[in-house]
Protein backbone atom coordinates (compact mmCIF):
# COMPACT_ATOMS: atom_id res chain seq x y z
CA UNK A 1 0.00 0.00 0.00
CA UNK A 2 2.78 2.04 0.69
CA UNK A 3 4.64 1.36 -1.75
CA UNK A 4 1.75 2.36 -4.36
CA UNK A 5 1.35 5.60 -2.57
CA UNK A 6 5.08 6.52 -3.01
CA UNK A 7 4.95 5.47 -6.79
CA UNK A 8 2.13 7.52 -7.24
CA UNK A 9 3.77 10.54 -5.81
CA UNK A 10 7.11 10.12 -8.11
CA UNK A 11 5.52 9.18 -11.16
CA UNK A 12 3.08 12.24 -10.84
CA UNK A 13 6.15 14.39 -9.81
CA UNK A 14 7.71 12.76 -13.21
CA UNK A 15 4.75 14.48 -15.04
CA UNK A 16 4.96 17.29 -13.17
CA UNK A 17 4.63 19.90 -16.18
CA UNK A 18 1.36 18.76 -17.42
CA UNK A 19 -0.06 17.78 -13.46
CA UNK A 20 1.13 21.28 -12.88
CA UNK A 21 -1.28 23.38 -15.46
CA UNK A 22 -4.13 21.10 -14.25
CA UNK A 23 -3.01 21.81 -10.25
CA UNK A 24 -3.44 25.30 -11.04
CA UNK A 25 -6.68 25.58 -12.54
CA UNK A 26 -8.06 23.85 -9.49
CA UNK A 27 -6.38 26.31 -6.84
CA UNK A 28 -8.07 29.25 -8.89
CA UNK A 29 -10.97 27.62 -9.31
CA UNK A 30 -11.41 26.70 -5.72
CA UNK A 31 -10.04 29.79 -4.58
CA UNK A 32 -13.18 31.79 -6.76
CA UNK A 33 -15.83 29.62 -5.21
CA UNK A 34 -14.03 29.90 -1.62
CA UNK A 35 -13.38 33.87 -2.05
CA UNK A 36 -17.87 33.99 -3.49
CA UNK A 37 -19.24 32.54 -0.28
CA UNK A 38 -17.13 34.15 2.12
CA UNK A 39 -17.71 37.57 0.60
CA UNK A 40 -21.39 36.74 0.72
CA UNK A 41 -21.37 35.61 4.53
CA UNK A 42 -19.09 38.46 5.60
CA UNK A 43 -20.85 40.88 3.66
CA UNK A 44 -23.75 40.27 5.89
CA UNK A 45 -22.20 40.14 8.78
CA UNK A 46 -20.83 43.47 8.46
CA UNK A 47 -23.97 44.98 7.14
CA UNK A 48 -25.40 43.48 10.30
CA UNK A 49 -23.27 44.61 12.51
CA UNK A 50 -23.34 48.38 11.18
CA UNK A 51 -27.35 48.18 11.83
CA UNK A 52 -27.14 46.53 15.28
CA UNK A 53 -27.57 49.72 17.58
CA UNK A 54 -30.42 50.67 15.89
CA UNK A 55 -33.61 49.57 17.09
CA UNK A 56 -35.58 51.65 14.30
CA UNK A 57 -35.39 54.13 11.01
CA UNK A 58 -38.00 56.67 10.34
CA UNK A 59 -38.39 58.50 7.60
CA UNK A 60 -40.75 59.91 4.81
CA UNK A 61 -42.98 56.86 3.65
CA UNK A 62 -41.23 55.07 0.60
CA UNK A 63 -39.48 51.24 0.40
CA UNK A 64 -38.47 50.19 3.95
CA UNK A 65 -35.26 48.94 2.31
CA UNK A 66 -34.47 51.99 0.55
CA UNK A 67 -35.01 54.15 3.88
CA UNK A 68 -32.64 51.79 5.49
CA UNK A 69 -29.67 51.65 2.66
CA UNK A 70 -29.85 55.89 2.66
CA UNK A 71 -30.46 56.64 6.16
CA UNK A 72 -27.84 53.98 7.58
CA UNK A 73 -25.45 53.23 4.38
CA UNK A 74 -26.05 56.59 2.85
CA UNK A 75 -26.30 54.74 -0.49
CA UNK A 76 -29.22 55.83 -2.81
CA UNK A 77 -32.00 58.73 -1.64
CA UNK A 78 -34.85 59.84 0.46
CA UNK A 79 -37.88 60.65 -1.53
CA UNK A 80 -39.18 63.48 1.01
CA UNK A 81 -38.12 65.06 4.05
CA UNK A 82 -39.55 65.07 7.09
CA UNK A 83 -40.37 67.87 9.43
CA UNK A 84 -38.67 69.19 12.74
CA UNK A 85 -41.78 68.87 15.08
CA UNK A 86 -42.22 65.01 13.48
CA UNK A 87 -39.18 64.87 14.96
CA UNK A 88 -40.02 66.62 18.25
CA UNK A 89 -43.08 64.27 18.86
CA UNK A 90 -41.61 60.85 18.34
CA UNK A 91 -38.42 61.87 20.31
CA UNK A 92 -40.69 62.16 23.60
CA UNK A 93 -42.42 59.42 22.99
CA UNK A 94 -42.49 57.43 26.53
CA UNK A 95 -40.54 54.22 24.43
CA UNK A 96 -37.95 56.13 23.33
CA UNK A 97 -34.19 56.14 24.38
CA UNK A 98 -32.82 58.07 22.20
CA UNK A 99 -33.53 59.66 19.04
CA UNK A 100 -30.96 61.04 16.70
CA UNK A 101 -31.91 63.27 13.72
CA UNK A 102 -30.07 63.01 10.51
CA UNK A 103 -29.81 65.41 7.51
CA UNK A 104 -27.97 63.97 4.78
CA UNK A 105 -27.52 65.19 0.90
CA UNK A 106 -24.20 67.11 0.50
CA UNK A 107 -20.84 65.68 0.07
CA UNK A 108 -17.01 66.06 0.66
CA UNK A 109 -15.02 64.70 -2.38
CA UNK A 110 -17.40 61.83 -2.69
CA UNK A 111 -18.05 61.01 1.27
CA UNK A 112 -21.36 61.50 2.55
CA UNK A 113 -22.27 64.53 4.94
CA UNK A 114 -24.16 63.65 8.13
CA UNK A 115 -25.93 66.82 9.77
CA UNK A 116 -26.50 65.22 13.15
CA UNK A 117 -26.76 67.02 16.83
CA UNK A 118 -23.49 65.57 18.72
CA UNK A 119 -25.17 63.28 20.61
CA UNK A 120 -25.24 61.19 17.67
CA UNK A 121 -21.63 59.71 19.34
CA UNK A 122 -22.62 59.11 22.25
CA UNK A 123 -26.23 56.90 21.08
CA UNK A 124 -25.14 55.43 18.05
CA UNK A 125 -24.00 51.93 18.80
CA UNK A 126 -22.19 49.33 16.24
CA UNK A 127 -21.84 45.29 16.40
CA UNK A 128 -22.71 44.20 19.77
CA UNK A 129 -23.02 47.78 21.82
CA UNK A 130 -20.01 49.36 20.67
CA UNK A 131 -19.84 52.93 21.36
CA UNK A 132 -18.51 55.31 18.98
CA UNK A 133 -14.67 56.00 19.97
CA UNK A 134 -12.65 58.88 19.01
CA UNK A 135 -9.24 58.58 17.19
CA UNK A 136 -8.28 62.14 17.72
CA UNK A 137 -10.05 65.21 18.73
CA UNK A 138 -13.47 65.02 20.04
CA UNK A 139 -17.13 66.04 19.02
CA UNK A 140 -17.99 69.44 17.61
CA UNK A 141 -20.00 71.90 19.95
CA UNK A 142 -20.02 74.90 16.80
CA UNK A 143 -20.99 75.59 13.62
CA UNK A 144 -18.09 75.03 11.03
CA UNK A 145 -16.61 72.28 12.85
CA UNK A 146 -16.79 68.66 11.35
CA UNK A 147 -15.64 64.68 12.53
CA UNK A 148 -14.15 62.34 10.06
CA UNK A 149 -15.16 58.87 10.14
CA UNK A 150 -11.39 56.93 9.82
CA UNK A 151 -11.38 56.16 6.18
CA UNK A 152 -12.45 59.70 5.37
CA UNK A 153 -9.25 60.57 7.47
CA UNK A 154 -6.79 57.97 5.85
CA UNK A 155 -7.88 58.60 2.34
CA UNK A 156 -7.98 62.36 2.25
CA UNK A 157 -4.83 62.68 4.76
CA UNK A 158 -6.57 64.67 6.57
CA UNK A 159 -5.96 65.30 10.70
CA UNK A 160 -7.16 67.78 13.75
CA UNK A 161 -6.83 71.52 12.75
CA UNK A 162 -7.26 70.76 8.67
CA UNK A 163 -9.77 72.72 7.06
CA UNK A 164 -12.70 71.24 4.04
CA UNK A 165 -14.88 72.55 2.16
CA UNK A 166 -18.61 70.71 1.52
CA UNK A 167 -20.23 70.41 -1.81
CA UNK A 168 -23.48 70.58 -2.97
CA UNK A 169 -25.25 67.19 -3.77
CA UNK A 170 -23.18 63.91 -3.92
CA UNK A 171 -21.48 64.68 -7.06
CA UNK A 172 -17.39 65.02 -6.26
CA UNK A 173 -17.75 68.36 -9.02
CA UNK A 174 -21.32 69.87 -7.90
CA UNK A 175 -21.59 73.52 -6.69
CA UNK A 176 -19.66 74.20 -3.97
CA UNK A 177 -19.92 75.35 -0.24
CA UNK A 178 -16.40 77.18 -0.66
CA UNK A 179 -17.26 79.89 0.93
CA UNK A 180 -17.74 78.50 4.06
CA UNK A 181 -15.00 76.25 5.14
CA UNK A 182 -15.13 73.36 7.62
CA UNK A 183 -12.56 72.47 10.51
CA UNK A 184 -11.74 69.35 11.02
CA UNK A 185 -12.13 68.73 15.24
CA UNK A 186 -12.30 65.47 15.48
CA UNK A 187 -11.78 61.80 13.79
CA UNK A 188 -13.75 58.38 15.06
CA UNK A 189 -11.62 55.70 15.46
CA UNK A 190 -12.24 52.97 12.60
CA UNK A 191 -15.82 50.79 13.40
CA UNK A 192 -16.00 48.74 9.99
CA UNK A 193 -19.36 50.67 9.31
CA UNK A 194 -20.30 53.33 6.84
CA UNK A 195 -19.71 55.35 9.57
CA UNK A 196 -16.23 55.35 8.80
CA UNK A 197 -17.51 57.14 5.28
CA UNK A 198 -19.06 60.12 7.04
CA UNK A 199 -17.96 63.31 7.63
CA UNK A 200 -20.32 64.70 10.35
CA UNK A 201 -21.41 68.38 11.02
CA UNK A 202 -24.09 69.81 13.33
CA UNK A 203 -27.37 70.09 11.89
CA UNK A 204 -26.51 74.03 12.41
CA UNK A 205 -23.76 74.23 10.36
CA UNK A 206 -25.76 72.41 7.57
CA UNK A 207 -28.95 75.10 7.46
CA UNK A 208 -25.85 77.97 7.57
CA UNK A 209 -24.62 77.07 4.85
CA UNK A 210 -27.82 76.52 2.87
CA UNK A 211 -28.88 79.84 4.23
CA UNK A 212 -28.06 81.71 1.24
CA UNK A 213 -29.51 78.92 -1.40
CA UNK A 214 -32.86 78.27 -2.70
CA UNK A 215 -33.87 75.30 -4.97
CA UNK A 216 -30.64 73.47 -4.90
CA UNK A 217 -28.51 77.08 -6.44
CA UNK A 218 -26.87 79.70 -4.49
CA UNK A 219 -29.00 82.69 -4.46
CA UNK A 220 -27.63 84.90 -7.58
CA UNK A 221 -26.63 88.61 -5.77
CA UNK A 222 -26.67 87.12 -2.22
CA UNK A 223 -23.83 86.12 -0.31
CA UNK A 224 -24.01 85.82 3.57
CA UNK A 225 -20.69 85.49 4.83
CA UNK A 226 -20.00 82.97 7.13
CA UNK A 227 -19.29 85.53 9.91
CA UNK A 228 -22.99 86.86 10.03
CA UNK A 229 -24.78 83.03 9.78
CA UNK A 230 -25.26 82.98 13.61
CA UNK A 231 -27.67 85.89 13.72
CA UNK A 232 -29.97 83.75 11.54
CA UNK A 233 -32.33 81.00 12.88
CA UNK A 234 -30.01 77.93 12.26
CA UNK A 235 -32.82 75.17 14.06
CA UNK A 236 -33.31 72.73 10.59
CA UNK A 237 -36.99 72.90 9.39
CA UNK A 238 -36.63 69.21 7.82
CA UNK A 239 -34.57 66.31 8.61
CA UNK A 240 -33.89 64.06 6.19
CA UNK A 241 -34.61 60.59 8.53
CA UNK A 242 -34.19 59.62 12.15
CA UNK A 243 -32.75 56.74 14.37
CA UNK A 244 -34.08 55.32 17.10
CA UNK A 245 -33.12 53.30 20.48
CA UNK A 246 -35.73 51.93 22.74
CA UNK A 247 -35.93 51.49 26.37
CA UNK A 248 -36.61 48.22 25.57
CA UNK A 249 -36.35 46.51 22.61
CA UNK A 250 -39.75 44.59 22.59
CA UNK A 251 -41.50 47.79 22.22
CA UNK A 252 -39.98 48.09 18.61
CA UNK A 253 -43.47 46.83 17.25
CA UNK A 254 -45.72 49.38 19.22
CA UNK A 255 -43.43 52.52 18.46
CA UNK A 256 -43.64 51.37 15.09
CA UNK A 257 -47.42 50.74 14.45
CA UNK A 258 -47.70 54.52 16.48
CA UNK A 259 -45.14 56.10 13.97
CA UNK A 260 -46.93 54.26 10.67
CA UNK A 261 -50.69 55.82 11.85
CA UNK A 262 -48.75 58.98 12.80
CA UNK A 263 -51.15 61.88 11.49
CA UNK A 264 -49.16 65.03 11.10
CA UNK A 265 -47.67 63.98 7.89
CA UNK A 266 -47.09 60.19 6.10
CA UNK A 267 -43.75 58.53 7.80
CA UNK A 268 -42.53 55.44 7.68
CA UNK A 269 -40.74 53.56 10.84
CA UNK A 270 -38.78 50.20 9.52
CA UNK A 271 -36.97 48.02 11.99
CA UNK A 272 -33.24 48.40 10.11
CA UNK A 273 -32.47 44.12 11.02
CA UNK A 274 -35.98 43.22 9.29
CA UNK A 275 -34.85 45.54 5.86
CA UNK A 276 -31.81 43.95 5.62
CA UNK A 277 -33.10 40.53 6.02
CA UNK A 278 -35.98 41.77 3.28
CA UNK A 279 -32.88 42.43 0.83
CA UNK A 280 -30.74 39.39 1.73
CA UNK A 281 -34.07 37.32 0.38
CA UNK A 282 -34.42 39.28 -2.65
CA UNK A 283 -30.92 39.24 -2.91
CA UNK A 284 -30.59 35.54 -2.25
CA UNK A 285 -31.33 34.84 -5.68
CA UNK A 286 -28.27 36.06 -7.30
CA UNK A 287 -26.19 34.94 -4.36
CA UNK A 288 -27.48 31.49 -5.12
CA UNK A 289 -26.15 31.99 -8.85
CA UNK A 290 -23.14 33.20 -8.31
CA UNK A 291 -22.30 30.24 -5.61
CA UNK A 292 -23.84 27.95 -8.21
CA UNK A 293 -21.50 29.91 -11.73
CA UNK A 294 -18.23 29.23 -9.12
CA UNK A 295 -19.16 25.99 -8.13
CA UNK A 296 -19.44 24.55 -12.18
CA UNK A 297 -15.50 26.28 -12.27
CA UNK A 298 -14.49 23.76 -9.67
CA UNK A 299 -16.21 21.02 -11.84
CA UNK A 300 -14.36 22.53 -15.00
CA UNK A 301 -11.51 22.32 -13.28
CA UNK A 302 -11.49 18.70 -12.32
CA UNK A 303 -12.76 17.94 -15.67
CA UNK A 304 -9.67 19.28 -16.30
CA UNK A 305 -7.97 16.82 -14.10
CA UNK A 306 -10.06 14.00 -15.56
CA UNK A 307 -9.29 14.57 -19.21
CA UNK A 308 -5.53 15.08 -18.39
CA UNK A 309 -4.94 11.57 -16.76
CA UNK A 310 -7.60 10.06 -19.25
CA UNK A 311 -5.11 10.94 -21.94
CA UNK A 312 -2.26 10.16 -20.01
CA UNK A 313 -3.31 6.92 -19.52
CA UNK A 314 -2.71 6.03 -23.16
CA UNK A 315 0.58 7.46 -22.86
CA UNK A 316 1.44 5.56 -19.73
CA UNK A 317 0.25 1.95 -20.95
CA UNK A 318 4.24 0.57 -20.63
CA UNK A 319 4.49 1.83 -17.13
CA UNK A 320 1.82 0.00 -15.93
CA UNK A 321 2.18 -2.74 -17.86
CA UNK A 322 5.38 -3.01 -16.45
CA UNK A 323 4.11 -2.25 -12.71
CA UNK A 324 2.00 -5.44 -14.08
CA UNK A 325 4.75 -7.60 -14.90
CA UNK A 326 6.51 -6.72 -11.30
CA UNK A 327 3.90 -8.10 -9.64
CA UNK A 328 1.92 -5.21 -9.15
CA UNK A 329 -2.13 -6.34 -8.97
CA UNK A 330 -4.99 -4.34 -11.09
CA UNK A 331 -5.83 -3.21 -7.46
CA UNK A 332 -3.02 -1.60 -6.93
CA UNK A 333 -3.07 0.57 -10.05
CA UNK A 334 -6.32 1.32 -9.17
CA UNK A 335 -5.21 2.86 -5.96
CA UNK A 336 -2.13 4.22 -7.70
CA UNK A 337 -4.58 6.14 -9.89
CA UNK A 338 -6.75 7.46 -7.39
CA UNK A 339 -4.34 8.58 -5.17
CA UNK A 340 -2.84 10.59 -8.05
CA UNK A 341 -6.01 12.20 -8.70
CA UNK A 342 -6.61 12.78 -5.26
CA UNK A 343 -3.47 14.29 -4.65
CA UNK A 344 -3.49 16.96 -7.27
CA UNK A 345 -7.29 17.65 -6.20
CA UNK A 346 -6.12 18.53 -2.50
CA UNK A 347 -2.98 20.06 -3.78
CA UNK A 348 -4.99 22.03 -6.03
CA UNK A 349 -7.71 23.39 -3.13
CA UNK A 350 -4.68 24.41 -0.27
CA UNK A 351 -2.77 26.23 -3.35
CA UNK A 352 -6.76 27.74 -3.85
CA UNK A 353 -6.89 28.58 0.02
CA UNK A 354 -3.32 30.26 -0.09
CA UNK A 355 -4.15 32.03 -2.85
CA UNK A 356 -7.50 33.09 -0.89
CA UNK A 357 -5.21 33.76 1.93
CA UNK A 358 -3.09 36.04 -0.29
CA UNK A 359 -6.10 37.62 -2.22
CA UNK A 360 -7.84 38.62 1.12
CA UNK A 361 -4.70 40.34 2.41
CA UNK A 362 -4.59 42.78 -1.08
CA UNK A 363 -8.54 43.03 -1.82
CA UNK A 364 -9.92 42.81 1.80
CA UNK A 365 -9.31 47.14 2.92
CA UNK A 366 -10.38 48.15 -0.94
CA UNK A 367 -13.35 46.11 0.18
CA UNK A 368 -13.73 47.35 3.50
CA UNK A 369 -13.02 51.05 1.95
CA UNK A 370 -15.57 50.79 -0.70
CA UNK A 371 -18.59 48.90 0.59
CA UNK A 372 -18.16 48.74 3.97
CA UNK A 373 -17.23 45.08 4.07
CA UNK A 374 -15.18 43.37 6.40
CA UNK A 375 -13.67 40.23 5.19
CA UNK A 376 -12.79 38.56 8.57
CA UNK A 377 -9.47 36.41 8.84
CA UNK A 378 -10.12 32.99 9.83
CA UNK A 379 -9.43 29.51 8.27
CA UNK A 380 -12.48 28.08 8.25
CA UNK A 381 -16.45 28.48 8.88
CA UNK A 382 -18.62 25.64 9.13
CA UNK A 383 -20.21 25.89 5.74
CA UNK A 384 -17.00 26.29 4.23
CA UNK A 385 -15.95 22.79 5.84
CA UNK A 386 -18.62 21.55 3.54
CA UNK A 387 -17.62 23.53 0.51
CA UNK A 388 -13.91 21.78 0.81
CA UNK A 389 -15.72 18.20 1.59
CA UNK A 390 -17.69 18.49 -1.47
CA UNK A 391 -14.70 19.44 -3.62
CA UNK A 392 -12.28 16.62 -2.34
CA UNK A 393 -15.51 14.57 -3.02
CA UNK A 394 -15.93 15.54 -6.49
CA UNK A 395 -12.04 15.30 -6.89
CA UNK A 396 -12.12 11.45 -5.13
CA UNK A 397 -15.23 11.05 -7.97
CA UNK A 398 -13.07 12.14 -10.91
CA UNK A 399 -9.95 9.96 -9.95
CA UNK A 400 -12.00 6.65 -9.65
CA UNK A 401 -12.29 6.87 -13.48
CA UNK A 402 -9.10 6.57 -14.66
CA UNK A 403 -7.94 4.42 -11.73
CA UNK A 404 -11.13 1.91 -12.99
CA UNK A 405 -9.43 2.39 -16.80
CA UNK A 406 -6.16 0.93 -15.35
CA UNK A 407 -7.59 -1.68 -13.58
CA UNK A 408 -9.30 -2.80 -16.65
CA UNK A 409 -6.25 -2.59 -18.82
CA UNK A 410 -4.59 -6.12 -19.50
CA UNK A 411 -0.44 -6.80 -19.15
CA UNK A 412 -1.13 -7.37 -22.80
CA UNK A 413 -2.37 -4.54 -24.07
CA UNK A 414 0.50 -2.57 -22.78
CA UNK A 415 3.18 -4.71 -23.78
CA UNK A 416 2.15 -5.49 -27.45
CA UNK A 417 3.21 -3.15 -29.57
CA UNK A 418 0.45 -1.56 -31.75
CA UNK A 419 2.41 -1.11 -35.07
CA UNK B 1 -16.34 50.67 -11.43
CA UNK B 2 -16.91 48.12 -8.98
CA UNK B 3 -19.35 50.81 -6.95
CA UNK B 4 -21.25 51.16 -10.23
CA UNK B 5 -21.82 47.50 -10.39
CA UNK B 6 -23.17 47.12 -6.92
CA UNK B 7 -25.11 49.89 -6.88
CA UNK B 8 -27.00 48.89 -10.08
CA UNK B 9 -27.47 45.28 -8.56
CA UNK B 10 -28.82 47.18 -5.60
CA UNK B 11 -31.64 49.43 -7.77
CA UNK B 12 -32.50 45.96 -9.55
CA UNK B 13 -32.60 44.28 -6.07
CA UNK B 14 -34.97 47.52 -4.97
CA UNK B 15 -36.93 47.17 -7.92
CA UNK B 16 -38.18 43.56 -7.23
CA UNK B 17 -38.89 43.77 -2.94
CA UNK B 18 -41.96 43.50 -1.96
CA UNK B 19 -44.21 46.47 -1.73
CA UNK B 20 -42.73 47.03 2.40
CA UNK B 21 -44.36 46.37 6.08
CA UNK B 22 -45.40 49.82 6.22
CA UNK B 23 -47.62 50.45 3.72
CA UNK B 24 -50.12 48.35 5.72
CA UNK B 25 -51.49 46.48 3.02
CA UNK B 26 -54.28 43.37 3.14
CA UNK B 27 -53.22 40.06 0.84
CA UNK B 28 -55.66 37.09 0.98
CA UNK B 29 -53.78 34.21 2.02
CA UNK B 30 -50.56 36.31 3.78
CA UNK B 31 -50.32 36.57 7.42
CA UNK B 32 -48.15 38.61 9.30
CA UNK B 33 -46.48 38.00 12.78
CA UNK B 34 -44.42 40.35 14.42
CA UNK B 35 -42.22 37.97 17.49
CA UNK B 36 -41.27 40.11 20.15
CA UNK B 37 -38.91 38.41 22.77
CA UNK B 38 -37.82 39.88 25.65
CA UNK B 39 -35.57 38.66 28.70
CA UNK B 40 -38.36 36.07 29.92
CA UNK B 41 -41.46 36.44 27.61
CA UNK B 42 -42.66 36.15 23.76
CA UNK B 43 -45.00 38.19 22.66
CA UNK B 44 -46.50 36.87 19.32
CA UNK B 45 -49.20 39.47 16.98
CA UNK B 46 -51.04 37.49 14.55
CA UNK B 47 -52.73 38.99 11.58
CA UNK B 48 -54.91 37.39 9.48
CA UNK B 49 -57.12 37.90 6.44
CA UNK B 50 -60.29 36.85 7.38
CA UNK B 51 -60.42 35.01 3.68
CA UNK B 52 -57.10 33.03 5.04
CA UNK B 53 -59.17 31.50 8.04
CA UNK B 54 -62.58 30.97 6.42
CA UNK B 55 -62.95 31.53 2.86
CA UNK B 56 -64.74 34.80 3.11
CA UNK B 57 -64.66 38.30 4.51
CA UNK B 58 -68.36 39.37 5.02
CA UNK B 59 -70.60 38.79 7.87
CA UNK B 60 -71.57 35.48 8.31
CA UNK B 61 -74.87 34.65 5.97
CA UNK B 62 -75.99 31.32 7.39
CA UNK B 63 -75.23 28.77 10.59
CA UNK B 64 -73.04 27.39 8.09
CA UNK B 65 -71.09 30.01 8.07
CA UNK B 66 -71.27 30.85 11.64
CA UNK B 67 -70.41 27.72 12.57
CA UNK B 68 -66.89 28.12 10.28
CA UNK B 69 -66.47 31.64 11.74
CA UNK B 70 -66.43 29.89 15.84
CA UNK B 71 -64.29 27.07 14.36
CA UNK B 72 -61.38 29.74 13.06
CA UNK B 73 -61.89 31.35 16.88
CA UNK B 74 -61.65 28.32 18.34
CA UNK B 75 -58.64 27.22 16.56
CA UNK B 76 -56.84 30.86 16.97
CA UNK B 77 -57.93 30.25 20.62
CA UNK B 78 -55.89 27.22 21.09
CA UNK B 79 -52.78 29.04 21.44
CA UNK B 80 -50.44 25.74 23.07
CA UNK B 81 -51.26 23.65 19.72
CA UNK B 82 -50.96 26.77 17.31
CA UNK B 83 -47.22 27.87 18.72
CA UNK B 84 -44.39 25.82 19.84
CA UNK B 85 -41.32 27.24 20.68
CA UNK B 86 -38.47 25.39 21.43
CA UNK B 87 -39.20 22.57 24.25
CA UNK B 88 -36.27 23.27 26.58
CA UNK B 89 -36.92 27.14 27.00
CA UNK B 90 -40.21 25.70 28.49
CA UNK B 91 -42.27 27.92 27.56
CA UNK B 92 -46.15 28.32 29.09
CA UNK B 93 -49.15 30.27 27.56
CA UNK B 94 -49.77 33.26 29.87
CA UNK B 95 -52.96 34.96 27.49
CA UNK B 96 -54.45 35.03 24.41
CA UNK B 97 -56.56 37.95 23.04
CA UNK B 98 -58.41 37.68 19.77
CA UNK B 99 -60.25 40.08 18.00
CA UNK B 100 -62.20 38.86 15.21
CA UNK B 101 -63.61 41.18 12.99
CA UNK B 102 -66.53 43.86 13.18
CA UNK B 103 -67.72 43.85 9.58
CA UNK B 104 -68.12 47.39 9.94
CA UNK B 105 -68.75 47.48 5.77
CA UNK B 106 -65.13 47.78 5.11
CA UNK B 107 -64.36 46.03 1.84
CA UNK B 108 -61.38 43.28 4.01
CA UNK B 109 -61.71 42.08 7.33
CA UNK B 110 -58.83 40.84 9.18
CA UNK B 111 -58.51 38.91 12.56
CA UNK B 112 -56.02 40.04 14.86
CA UNK B 113 -54.23 37.90 17.62
CA UNK B 114 -52.04 38.48 20.61
CA UNK B 115 -50.41 35.74 22.41
CA UNK B 116 -48.02 35.74 25.65
CA UNK B 117 -45.64 32.76 26.56
CA UNK B 118 -43.50 33.09 29.63
CA UNK B 119 -40.32 31.12 29.25
CA UNK B 120 -38.34 29.45 32.54
CA UNK B 121 -35.20 28.94 30.22
CA UNK B 122 -35.33 31.62 27.72
CA UNK B 123 -31.71 31.03 27.10
CA UNK B 124 -33.07 27.78 25.39
CA UNK B 125 -35.12 29.31 23.07
CA UNK B 126 -33.91 28.72 19.07
CA UNK B 127 -36.82 28.57 17.50
CA UNK B 128 -41.08 28.64 17.19
CA UNK B 129 -42.74 26.10 15.76
CA UNK B 130 -46.31 27.20 14.10
CA UNK B 131 -49.20 24.59 13.14
CA UNK B 132 -51.47 27.45 11.49
CA UNK B 133 -50.59 26.39 8.14
CA UNK B 134 -52.07 23.19 8.87
CA UNK B 135 -55.36 24.60 10.97
CA UNK B 136 -55.92 27.19 7.73
CA UNK B 137 -55.63 25.88 4.55
CA UNK B 138 -56.17 28.66 2.56
CA UNK B 139 -53.01 30.25 4.14
CA UNK B 140 -49.98 30.15 2.08
CA UNK B 141 -47.29 32.38 3.47
CA UNK B 142 -46.73 34.64 6.87
CA UNK B 143 -44.42 37.60 6.88
CA UNK B 144 -42.61 37.61 10.55
CA UNK B 145 -41.19 40.39 11.90
CA UNK B 146 -38.97 39.61 14.71
CA UNK B 147 -36.99 40.82 17.37
CA UNK B 148 -35.00 39.51 20.61
CA UNK B 149 -31.94 41.36 22.76
CA UNK B 150 -29.81 39.45 19.91
CA UNK B 151 -31.45 41.95 17.39
CA UNK B 152 -33.58 42.25 14.56
CA UNK B 153 -34.50 39.49 11.44
CA UNK B 154 -37.21 39.16 9.13
CA UNK B 155 -38.39 35.67 7.99
CA UNK B 156 -41.52 33.93 5.42
CA UNK B 157 -42.78 31.30 7.30
CA UNK B 158 -44.99 28.75 4.59
CA UNK B 159 -46.35 25.33 4.85
CA UNK B 160 -43.35 23.89 3.91
CA UNK B 161 -41.03 26.06 5.96
CA UNK B 162 -43.20 26.29 9.32
CA UNK B 163 -40.67 26.55 11.58
CA UNK B 164 -39.00 30.41 12.53
CA UNK B 165 -35.67 29.92 13.95
CA UNK B 166 -32.68 32.43 14.42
Amino acid sequence: MRAVLILAVKSAWARRLTLSVTLCAIALASALLFAVERVRHDARQSFTQAVSGVDLVVGARSGGVQLMLHAVFHSGSATHNIRWESFEAIATHPAVDWAVPLVLGDSHRGFPVLGTPPDYFRHFQYSDQRPLAFAAGQAFADIFETVLGSAVAAELKLDVGDRIALTHGMAEAGPGHDDKPFTVVGVLAPTGTPVDRGVHVSLESISAIHLDWAGGAPLPGLAIPAEFVRKFDLQPKEITALLIGLKNRADVFRLQRHINSYRGEPLMAVMPGVALDELWQTLGMVEQTLLAMSALVVVIGLAGLLATMLAGLNERRRELAILRALGASPRDLFLMLTAEGLLITTLGVAFGLGLLAVGTFFFAPLLQAHFGIILQWRLFAPNEWLLLAAILATGLVASLIPGARAWRMSLADGLTPRN
Amino acid sequence: MPSLFFSAALIAALALLPVAHAAKGHAHGEGRLDVAIGKEQIVLSLELPLDAAIGFERAPKNDKEKALLAAAAATLNDAAALFLPTPAASCTLHSVQIDMPQFDGGAHADIAANYTFRCANPAALKSIETTLFRSFKRLYRIEVQRVSPAGQGAARLSPKQSVLSW
